[in-house]
């Protein structure tokens, strides 16, 4: 890593450089790609990787949570009321919710290794001073105060933050327990020794593993309505293609944010 | 002293025959889940093996477990107490009373120190004043007991993990045998109370093999407690299917449907009730229509409800509806964001008329 409090240096001039943020400090050696539009730039901020990810983790979230509501509270019978051998509802749930928490983590683990690989705004680190002085900006900015929140183009720290609640910690939380419960009943098996120590982080038993396990899963639902509320927001005031870019990858932001001289 | 016999011995001197002999030693290795080519080492443990001393001590409980104990089927519970084991002290199964069956303690101390079994009834108060026991604490009656014994064995929930005198607010301070001794190996057989082949089986191992039966991570023996109740429900083909319970008086409870919707704790419960069953094998339970509470899991009386699928705030003995507390989240966050989304609009509408006007 390059060290932090140098601002973005993308090729060419540099004279109208914005203040330092904890965005454009970061990661100064992954180069930002654009293409200039007016007055205006079109950023390559979200890579096909990262693009591919978010569909298919929205994809398995919603394949998740439906079964997973219905394992944990069987909202409906099965059609036939008869003998246990002609229907097979709650199974055909739980193969949904085991074929779709293996496609979340597979996954989440190739969305790990971008982090590495990725640009700049593939990654974060929460743990600088800026970030949290702008975290604080940033509250202050859904709040309706007087702000300094700077301009971002990629996610704002806030934002960053609430990633790596939901889906850094909460991930991990629901990935962990998850496993440790499918792989419950072969306890002398090579996978369910991997996951031995689960209990041990999580404090107990396996009802306290599952309470885990339902609450984090009802994080997921909060954070799925805030985040689409926080997209469809930053698009309405913005005008910078916030919904749209999760399709492109392009988000429209100013000249100066990239280091260009404004050609007014 | 007494004279020590081995168990064959003591079952020839019952008016068994060695025929009687080898079946009861069949029947005992398939309980303790044995191949059928191993009764062969459990007989010949049957016939070199002494019979082992056991002080049975109870400190707060129901005596439920005693109870259970007394109606083992397989070995049947006069042969164990008769035969395999030399019942020292026991408060609900010992003729004498009073000072004679103190002193018996005191003599097994003496006799059979490192050899003899100690069984374990009922959890123990922090506090002594809680329970004394012929003019000695609970606590202290068991650590001098713990000290030389060559194992100890909890029986039921209490022992095991406190049981029902630890629930919130837990006003004796009660602790698991568990809390008090760390050098003596020590088997949970938890349940309220175990089933009585479990009882009578970890025993029948111990002398059998010399040892101590293998442990889980949490002490229990593995050959009774690997298995969860759900994966061994004669129920779980209506889970799979979708077919519930949905109150005890509907057509699902006469059809045996799966007890899932009104609390079953199968799904989180090990132990062996699915395969051993109880009475001799007669039923158990989830088979006569109860959901299973899970008593032989840890606090299993602060696990919320019998009757009631709940979810636990980690770090808490707080139990809550986990669906409706996410919905009404859901709900609150939703007409937060309304309220958000307007005043957006608002300051957005404003913002744009300021602009217009510099």
């Amino acid at each position: 890593m390059a060290a932090p409090n140098l601002p973005t240096q993308p090729p060419g001039p540099f004279p109208d450089r914005p203040g330092i943020n904890s965005e454009n400090s970061f990661h100064t050696e992954r180069p930002i790609h654009y293409k200039p539009v007016k007055n205006e730039v079109r950023v390559y901020v979200w890579e096909l990787p990262v693009r591919i990810f978010h569909w298919l983790n929205m994809f398995a979230i919603i394949l998740l949570m439906g079964t997973g509501v219905y394992i944990g509270k069987p909202f409906s019978a099965a059609i036939i009321p008869d003998e246990a051998y002609y229907s097979n509802l709650m199974g055909w749930m739980r193969y949904i919710h085991f074929f779709a928490a293996f496609l979340f983590t597979i996954n989440l683990i190739f969305r790990l290794y971008w982090v590495f690989k990725g640009n700049k705004f593939a990654t974060s680190n929460p743990l600088r001073w800026l970030f949290w002085k702008e975290v604080f900006e940033t509250v202050k900015f859904y709040l309706f105060l007087k702000n300094k929140k700077p301009h971002y183009v990629g996610h704002n720290p806030l934002a960053q933050l609430s990633y790596w609640i939901f889906i850094g910690l909460g991930s991990w939380i629901v990935m962990l327990t998850g496993f440790y419960m499918y792989f419950e009943p072969q306890q002398e098996s090579f996978w369910a020794k991997l996951f031995v120590w689960v209990p041990y982080l999580f404090g107990g038993d396996s009802f306290t593993l599952r309470s885990w396990h339902h609450l984090a899963a009802w994080g997921f639902m909060l954070f799925t309505l805030i985040h689409v509320y926080m997209a469809f927001r930053d698009d309405y005031l913005e005008r910078n293609g916030s919904i749209s870019s999760m399709f492109s990858g392009y988000k429209t932001t100013t000249r100066k944010s990239v280091g260009e001289k404004n050609n007014e | 002293m007494k004279k020590k016999k081995t168990v064959y011995e003591a079952a020839i001197d019952h008016g068994f025959n060695r025929r009687d002999f080898l079946k009861m030693c069949t029947a005992l290795a398939a309980t303790l889940g044995l191949e059928f080519t191993q009764s062969d080492q459990v007989v010949k443990a049957m016939e070199t093996k002494m019979r082992v001393p056991v002080v049975w001590l109870q400190f707060q409980d129901c005596t439920g477990c005693s109870e259970s104990f007394i109606r083992s089927s397989q070995p049947k519970t006069e042969s164990v107490l008769l035969e395999m084991i030399s019942l020292e002290y026991s408060e609900v199964l010992s003729a004498a009373s009073g000072h004679q069956v103190e002193a018996s303690m005191k003599q097994v101390l003496k006799d059979y120190k490192g050899e003899y079994v100690l069984a374990v009834e009922g959890s123990i108060p922090e506090d002594d004043s809680f329970l004394t026991v012929a003019g000695q604490s609970a606590k202290e009656t068991f650590l001098e007991m713990a000290a030389g014994a060559k194992a100890i064995i909890a029986y039921g929930s209490c022992s095991s993990w406190g049981g029902i005198a630890a629930a919130h607010p837990n006003p004796t301070g009660a602790k698991p045998v568990t809390s008090f001794v760390k050098d003596t190996p020590t088997i949970l057989v938890p349940g309220c109370p175990p089933i009585s082949e479990v009882m009578t089986g970890v025993i029948a191992h111990i002398i059998t093999f010399g040892k101590l039966p293998e442990l889980d991570q949490f002490g229990r023996p593995k050959a009774f407690y690997r298995h969860r109740i759900h994966d061994k429900c004669n129920r779980r083909a209506y889970f799979d299917a979708g077919l519930f319970v949905e109150s005890f008086d509907d057509e699902g409870a006469k059809q045996g449907y799966c007890l899932y919707k009104v609390g079953c704790k199968g799904p989180t419960t090990y132990n062996s009730c699915a395969e051993m069953r109880w009475n001799g094998g007669v039923s158990y339970p989830i088979q006569s229509g109860n959901p299973c509470i899970g008593c032989s899991e840890k606090d299993f009386w602060d696990n919320g409800p019998f009757y009631t699928r709940r979810a636990k705030i980690p770090g808490t003995q707080t139990t809550i509806n986990p669906d409706a507390v996410g919905l009404a989240a859901i709900g609150l966050t939703t007409a937060g964001i309304a309220v958000h989304a307007a005043g957006t609009v608002i300051k957005r509408k404003r913002d744009d008329k300021r602009g217009e006007e510099e």
